[in-house]
């Protein structure tokens, strides 16, 4: 599973890097994660408020800090 | 502060990344094959100009891209229809967007016609109306 942080990096990005990464570990999922700080590349995915999170490319949330129960529900969808 | 978190901070990620929980305002418009379809994209524009929010693809949530429709649902959205087929309106019911603020240029003023020629005095006109009610 890809999980993408969609962030210039500040610190929600990272939080929300954290929680991603907790909540795959918690699942026991294979995971990778890539964080895409260009906003120029952010944009051309539509997303205009950070930070975003994408599972397997698809944009999931835009401009909030997810829990790592949060997450857990969309990845397990 | 990391160089990234000062990236962060000139970036257009500005506003709902590193300055606290703020919305942004996204406006899109059917921008259809009409006069009025036309005057909906340009008022658009005049928005964004104004500083109002910021223009935003309605065709990317058509062609069902999750970053276009997950930033919809998140944001403050303004809808501008060109007529009451409302394509615009209904890109939004399909996937389960509400539009903040909705108007169609049928009824700030504008007869729908296929006459392009002047747009710029009927974009003005649908403009004044616009505004009263924003």
């Amino acid at each position: 599973m890809k999980i993408q942080i969609l962030g210039t990096g500040c610190p929600k990005c990272i939080k929300l890097t954290e929680n991603a990464e907790k909540a795959a570990r918690e699942l026991g999922v294979d995971f990778e994660i890539e964080k895409i700080t260009d906003i120029n590349k952010i944009m051309d995915l539509g997303v205009m408020m950070t930070p975003g999170i994408a599972i397997d490319g698809e944009v999931k949330s835009v401009g909030k800090v997810l829990s790592p129960e949060e997450i857990k529900k969309i990845i397990s969808k | 502060m990391t160089d990234d978190k000062n990236n962060c901070c000139e970036t257009n990620a500005q506003d709902t990344c590193c300055s606290g929980e703020g919305v942004k305002t996204l406006i899109l418009a059917c921008s259809g094959g009409s006069n009025v379809g036309q005057i909906s994209n340009q008022i658009m524009i005049e928005l964004d100009r104004s500083g109002i929010g910021n223009a935003y693809c309605l065709a990317g949530i058509g062609a069902a891209m999750s970053g276009f429709i997950e930033s919809a649902k998140a944001a403050r959205t303004i809808l501008i229809d060109g007529c009451p087929v409302a394509c615009g309106r209904k890109v939004f019911e399909k996937y389960g967007i509400e539009p903040s603020d909705y108007f169609i240029v049928t009824e700030l003023g504008i007869k729908k016609t296929h006459d392009f020629s002047k747009l710029k005095e009927e974009t003005d006109k649908a403009l004044n109306a616009l505004k009263t009610k924003i």
